[in-house]
């Protein structure tokens, strides 16, 4: 198992990348985190919507509710032109993290 | 689904400010009735639905975990500083009051038949009103 500690620290990006592919719900969020970990790791859904009223609140997502295909409502979360450009930023830090990293300990990652 | 809005609220009663507070248990119980629907809607039952995503959910550190360390800190410990100053001038107010009832009504024969611990119990409202006054404030 993962040193959880690492990948908490970077659920905004989790949440933004997820919703440039399709608006979701909170626990539709945390099931899609859990299946493409392949179970490996799955976020403590308190943090997970936690974190998601925290990035409404900075507008970078917004959220409307809407119609599930069977039956109740649900509120639907949708990332923001703010969003995506906070996105972009972190992506740019993840490349310049990387290239770091595999400078200095890449040859031990194989 | 009241029993989720009882267990997030009870689990963040003692943090965040009352208006975030507030927001954040209107969104937090939202996305648990989500799951319950979700886990109904796959055939559990709707009690053991519930109990599932309460025990699944986490814990009050979890919510604190999405939030920069920094800012939950130092609020926190004001909040707590103001609470802990306001029970401790409660506690002081009923000691001092304690005393000039007890005073008054027992062996000072001064004044013995004027009730002048009312005056005392009503001057030294200042000192809890003060203490719940800042402590309403930090919650803000």
């Amino acid at each position: 198992m993962i040193n959880s500690d690492i990948i908490r620290g970077n659920v905004d990006a989790i949440i933004l990348k997820l919703l440039m592919e399709q608006d979701m719900y909170g626990y539709e969020l945390a099931n899609v985190i859990k299946t493409r970990t392949k179970d490996k790791f799955s976020i403590k859904e308190a943090t997970l919507y936690s974190a998601v009223t925290r990035l409404e609140s900075r507008e970078l997502i917004s959220s409307y509710i809407g119609e599930k295909t069977r039956g109740g409502k649900r509120r639907y979360y949708r990332i923001t032109s703010f969003g995506k450009a906070y996105y972009a930023e972190i992506i740019k830090d993840w490349q310049f993290m990387k290239e770091i990293m595999v400078a200095i300990i890449g040859s031990d990652i194989g | 689904m009241n029993k989720i809005k009882k267990f997030v609220s009870n689990l963040l009663k003692d943090y965040f400010s009352e208006q975030d507070k507030k927001e954040l248990i209107t969104i937090l119980t939202t996305s648990l009735e989500e799951k319950v629907e979700d886990l109904v809607e796959q055939g559990t039952p709707v009690d053991k639905a519930i109990e599932q995503s309460i025990n699944e959910f986490g814990s009050a550190d979890d919510v604190l975990d999405a939030f920069p360390k920094k800012d939950v800190d130092h609020k926190q410990k004001l909040i707590m500083t103001r609470k802990h100053q306001f029970w401790y001038a409660v506690l002081g107010y009923i000691l001092i009051v304690g005393l000039a009832v007890f005073f008054n009504l027992t062996f000072l024969a001064f004044f013995h038949n004027v009730y002048w611990f009312i005056v005392v119990a009503i001057g030294m409202v200042f000192w809890p009103g003060t203490m719940f006054f800042h402590y309403r404030e930090a919650k803000k």
